[in-house]
């Protein structure tokens, strides 16, 4: 049952193009490409060696059968083994140290202009963070997802609430765990828009298999549209369905871990759902957010995630499309 | 060793069974030993200086650094243990089976001491192991030693028995030898650790 | 203090010398007699078998994992299950089979290498054997309970910490780390001591077989690996049960200060895996290319080297960590730099067998595959270096991948070729070559099927550690490939263990030296006898069998009726002294019992580790009690003490 949940609702079919989606080797920023161009080098680098290698093996055992001469002089022998355990592995090192440490180097430097976004790890999902320039109204909190405008440097400043998780990715950059106790640091940009997914890379317990995210790469204009959108509190709900939804949600055990800002609903410990119509997926990019996952995703979110720290929920059929009506309004 | 007459036989049944100091497998085997140690030793004064370095005050608001007059007293009482110590190995490499006794007595009574100070130095203090990472790791470190130096009056206690028993002489006291080695041992790491537990939140 | 000398008032002195000798040598038989055994041939034995049979577990544990990630949203094993398995797998494999299995060899065979009876502390191996084994079953106790730890074999606070894993789970796993590490501690300071002080006449420091450096070098890395580990599984164990904070980030303890002493030992654990294969793999290319290796030095200071820098590179788990650049720059060279010793060994063994016409038997072929699958792994980890491509591949299928490699290509693949060359010396009959071929193929094949995609899988974004991945992202095909390997690789290891089941019993009677090989085990009787050496040779030459003059020199006046070692000097191997070894003996279960006590004990409560320390402390009285000394025994009249 959970893998068939599992398995049926995760096409993405938001995104353009599964494979490549989660891929260092379909890099879409500087960062990311920068590490590509050092992988493909290195491929080649390493394939050209161990075929040298392995042919050396192979010639060793091999000739000799038949032919007379049999065994390479010391000098040969001495030749061999320096030229080939000490030299040639030396300026090769050499040569990777140098340029891994050129990469670094341009990887750290953080231009000026970047967007600062926070990022807190949780069992098991992303709480997204923009800081409003310091004012609490323009504060913008959502989960797993993550949007950028393109071609501009974003800072992300990476915490943790409980155990060490890890942020990655791929197409835009290498990970970065999240520690507690300590603030870690990274920068990523996108060259060119586009939705690519992460996944959380620190194994962090029961369902770190399922602790994934979206980052959204979108022109500027794109950008702060949804900005502003993630801004606004949530809209009084129309329909006496909504109504009816929102006071389950508001005295039920929802309010207990969500917020959802225009309503006395302020808990942190769970995600932000103000605007979770509006995201593409839920659980942790596990599942696509259609009406029949969420209602799935509401009733018994262990059948999804097994161990997920949110309980079933005890719904009459009337009660769940409330509900259900409730957070479609919240885009 | 007789004398050989054919070049290719090593006759050995002249050599002794009594092995002293580094000729010793177990004298060899005591070296291990204390490399291991050392290197326990070691990563608890790492662990200490990290924990140190990630804190904004060490020890942490609220608890004092530790005194220094008593520890510093227990650490010479320490230290005179292992002369006395020193006294009976090369005692009975003289064949000198009573002042073997004498110095084994002096060193478990003066570890005996240094036991007591220190239980008495901790039973004052107003924090434990579970108060925080400073408390957790001084206890850890103390309760690492002590229980050191405890093995080690035990175990002189069962050397002194054997040796009131006759057992040692200037041919068989390899027992003492490594059993001495390791005394110093456990009192050399106590400076280091005394200095990093007691000076460090001073100095450093 | 002398070693107590059980045998020497009862032994009979009737019959042949030889006769006498063995009696002497022999340890008792049936079963309450083999918790008494102290001989090194039945304790390295004992650790080979058990290490093998954990070898078999951890793969059927690996299968299964594998069988859950065949497709994406399987559901054979739950999220729970998958953690303790992938925990168990890699705990089971580290801990339980690569270090103890390489001990197991280095048990058995060096005395045989070094000319010796046995080696310097009978008891305190058997000791090591027994903790090992209690270690091991307490841990699979945990599993059959369905508490088997679950957060990783590498145990990351403060996940493993009580609030995190709360339940024993985690308990079971500090305890028992801390614990089969004192077994790897006591073979590491047996084999040294054993190595610089027993080795026969003429085995100078210079002339030692090249396994016997190896397991040299290695016995010091444990010395200076194994405590960091132990000192951080005791620290999170007492976190867990009494309270600490020494990872407590909330009362000033550090998350990083576990991954730091654990990555201290974690890193050269594996080398410490895989220098004794290299040693391993020298005796065998000496053998089959029938030659004098090319650059025994640089071997031996490669060995060495390696010893060194392992020690150095340790951070490299570390990069995402959000450590400063610089210094993790530092640790990008050195984890380049270990590269080049590794590069000079297996440059020198091309040298020696260039040419050389070997015989393609199994042993032979293994070594091959080494060279193949380890090389590979090697390059891998040379890019896996450089920090910002680690970046992207850490903690991904990448590593995974990597990290087989190396193991399976660089230990693995090299421990069934000494299995199959050594099993004739310890069993007395020859393994199947037509099996040994056939092992080999499906390892080798099933072994690159199963681990070669999941370098792609891992830069095509999976992770590690995840018990399953959501469809459409192109991961399911490698991933489905990748198990059938996995098949195909345990369908050889399968073969060759029955193979090994089956010729213990019926396999082809083998005679001294069916290989035609030069280290000194070869000239004793297969299997040897319980003396191992009717005479303690004289060695005339690095290899010991090939530079024999037939002039057979040899030492004389070593006691039949006791069990007497001679104990050389260090460099140059004079003779010195005596040792007169302990026999049979109770002492060393007992001990392991005790120590047992507080170990397993205080995963309930603290108080059982005084009660622990006290009866240890009885059981070393036990060991330590001389029987026959306390009063001047009969030999000793005719030395004069002057008292």
């Amino acid at each position: 049952m959970t893998g068939r949940a599992v398995t049926l609702g995760l096409a993405f079919v938001l995104l353009s193009g599964c494979d490549g989606v989660q891929s260092m080797l379909e890099p879409r920023g500087p960062h990311a490409a920068r590490i590509a161009t050092l992988w493909w080098v290195m491929l080649a680098v390493c394939t050209v060696v161990l075929l040298i290698a392995c042919g050396l093996v192979l010639a060793a055992v091999f000739r000799g059968r038949g032919s007379d001469e049999t065994e390479l002089s010391l000098k040969q022998q001495r030749s061999l083994v320096i030229a080939g355990g000490v030299v040639a592995p030396v300026l090769v090192l050499l040569g990777f140290l140098v340029y891994s440490v050129k990469i670094s180097q341009a990887m750290i430097a953080e231009p000026a202009n970047a967007l600062r976004i926070e990022i807190v790890g949780h069992q098991w999902w992303w709480q997204v963070s923009y800081p409003g320039e310091g004012r609490t109204d323009l504060n913008v909190t959502t989960a797993n997802e993550i949007h950028i405008p393109v071609g501009r440097p974003v800072s992300i400043e990476l915490r943790s609430r409980d155990v060490i998780h890890s942020f990655w990715a791929p197409n835009l950059h290498g990970k970065t765990d999240v520690i507690p106790g300590r603030k870690t640091h990274t920068w990523i940009q996108a060259d060119a828009p586009g939705t690519w997914r992460g996944q959380c890379a620190e194994y962090c317990g029961l369902q770190h298999a399922h602790m994934a995210f979206l980052v959204i790469a979108e022109a500027p204009e794109a950008f702060y549209a949804w900005m502003n959108a993630q801004r606004e509190p949530a809209p009084e709900p129309q329909s006496p369905s909504a109504v009816r939804g929102r006071e389950i949600f508001l005295n039920g055990p929802c309010m207990m871990c969500h917020t959802v800002r225009g309503t006395l609903a302020e808990s942190t410990y769970g995600p932000d759902l103000t605007h979770v119509a509006s995201r593409r997926t839920l659980a942790a990019a596990t599942i696509s957010n259609t009406r029949g996952h969420r209602a799935g995703w509401v009733l018994d979110p262990q059948v999804i995630k097994p161990g997920t720290q949110m309980p079933p929920m005890n719904l009459s059929n009337e009660d769940l499309h409330a509900v259900l009506d409730y957070l479609e309004t919240l885009r | 060793m007789s004398a050989n007459s054919n070049p290719n036989i090593i006759d050995v049944s002249g050599l002794s069974p009594f092995n002293h100091g580094s000729q010793a497998p177990l004298w060899w085997g005591f070296i291990g030993m204390i490399i291991i140690e050392s290197t326990v030793i070691a990563t608890l004064i790492a662990s200490y200086l990290y924990l140190k370095m990630g804190s904004i005050s060490w020890p942490p608001a609220g608890t004092d650094a530790p005194d220094l007059l008593l520890p510093t007293i227990n650490t010479v009482v320490l230290l005179a243990s292992s002369v006395s110590m020193h006294w009976a190995d090369s005692s009975i490499e003289r064949g000198q089976q009573r002042q073997l006794t004498y110095g084994l007595i002096i060193s478990i009574l003066l570890a005996m001491v240094f036991l007591a100070v220190k239980a008495y130095e901790y039973s004052h203090l107003d924090y434990d192991w579970s108060t925080h990472s400073y408390g957790s790791i001084v206890w850890g470190i103390s309760i690492f030693h002590a229980t050191h130096v405890l093995s080690l009056v035990l175990k002189t206690v069962f050397v002194l028995y054997l040796e009131l028993r006759g057992y040692f002489n200037r041919q068989r006291r390899l027992g003492v030898t490594v059993n001495g080695m390791y005394w110093h041992f456990v009192v050399a790491v106590w400076v280091p650790l005394y200095l990093v537990l007691y000076w460090s939140p001073r100095i450093l | 203090m002398q070693t107590s000398d059980a045998n020497a008032a009862t032994i009979e002195t009737t019959g042949t010398s030889e006769d006498v000798l063995d009696r002497t040598w022999q340890s008792p038989p049936g079963f309450p007699g083999w918790f008494l055994h102290v001989n090194h041939r039945s304790i390295g034995k004992r650790f080979i078998a058990t290490a093998f049979l954990f070898l078999l577990i951890g793969g059927v544990e690996a299968l299964v994992m594998r069988l859950q990630l065949s497709r994406p949203g399987n559901t054979l094993l739950s999220p729970d299950l998958y953690n303790q398995f992938f925990t168990m797998h890699g705990t089971t494999m580290m801990f339980f089979f690569a270090v103890p299995v390489m001990e197991g060899f280095a048990i058995y065979l060096t005395p045989l290498m070094i000319g010796a009876r046995d080696m310097a502390f009978p008891r305190l191996n058997a000791f090591g054997y027994y903790v090992y084994l209690i270690a091991g079953v307490a841990l699979y106790i945990s599993f059959f309970l369905g508490m088997a730890p679950d957060a990783g074999w590498f145990a990351y606070v403060p996940l493993s910490t009580k609030e995190y894993s709360p339940g024993m789970r985690m308990d079971v796993w500090a305890t028992m780390i801390t614990f089969i590490e004192l077994s790897a501690l006591v073979a590491a300071v047996e084999l040294i001591v054993t190595i610089l002080k027993l080795r026969a006449p003429g085995m100078s420091l210079h002339r030692m077989p090249l396994f016997i450096w190896a397991i040299l070098v290695v016995s010091f890395m444990i010395m200076f690996a194994m405590p960091p580990v132990m000192v951080a599984s005791l620290m999170l164990a007492i976190d867990r049960t009494a309270g600490t904070h020494f990872f407590n980030v909330a009362a000033g303890g550090d998350a990083l200060l576990w991954q730091h002493l654990f990555w201290f030992f974690g890193h050269p654990e594996v080398y410490i895996i895989f220098l004794p294969a290299m040693g391993m793999l020298s005796a065998v290319i000496i053998t089959f290319s029938r030659r004098r290796v090319f650059g025994y030095t640089p071997l031996v200071l490669a060995l060495v080297a390696t010893g060194f820098i392992g020690f150095g590179l340790w951070v490299h788990h570390m990069y995402t960590a959000g450590l400063p650049q610089l210094g993790s720059s530092f640790f990008t060279a050195a984890s380049m730099i270990i590269a080049i010793p590794s590069g000079t060994q297996i440059f020198c063994w091309i040298a020696t067998l260039w040419g050389s016409r070997p015989d393609f038997r199994p042993p032979l072929l293994f070594a091959l595959g080494f060279f193949g699958i380890f090389i590979l792994g090697g390059l891998t980890g040379v890019m896996i270096a450089s920090v910002p491509f680690d970046l992207q591949v850490h903690d991904t299928f990448f590593i995974v991948a990597h990290f087989h490699y190396v193991l399976i290509g660089g230990a693995v693949f090299p421990l069934l070729g000494a299995t199959f060359y050594w099993f004739p010396k310890i069993t007395g009959r020859m393994m199947s070559d037509r099996a040994g071929h056939w092992s080999f193929w499906l390892a080798f094949t099933g072994f690159n099927l199963a681990f070669f995609p999941m370098h792609q899988l891992g830069m095509i974004g999976m992770p590690r550690r995840v018990y399953t991945y959501i469809d459409g992202l192109g991961w399911n095909g490698l991933n489905l490939l990748a198990t059938v390997g996995a098949f195909v690789f345990a369908a050889g290891i399968v073969v060759f263990v029955l193979d090994a089941l089956i010729s213990m019993r019926s396999g082809p009677i083998a005679g001294r030296n069916p290989w035609n090989a030069d280290t000194l085990e070869w000239s004793t009787s297969s299997p040897p006898p319980n003396y191992n050496f009717r005479e303690i040779p004289v060695i005339e030459g690095r290899y010991a069998l090939w530079d024999a003059t037939g002039a057979n020199p040899h030492v004389v006046g070593l006691r039949d009726d006791r069990r007497e070692v001679l104990v050389t000097t260090v460099l140059d191997a004079h003779p010195q002294c005596i040792s007169i070894l302990p026999g049979p003996s109770p002492w060393p279960l007992a001990m392991a019992a005790s120590v047992s006590v507080a170990f397993i004990g205080m995963l309930w409560s603290m108080w059982w580790v005084p009660v622990g320390f006290a009866l240890t402390f009885v059981a070393m009285i036990g060991w330590h009690w001389p029987r026959h000394h306390v009063r001047r025994p009969p030999w000793e009249e005719k030395e004069r003490p002057e008292d």
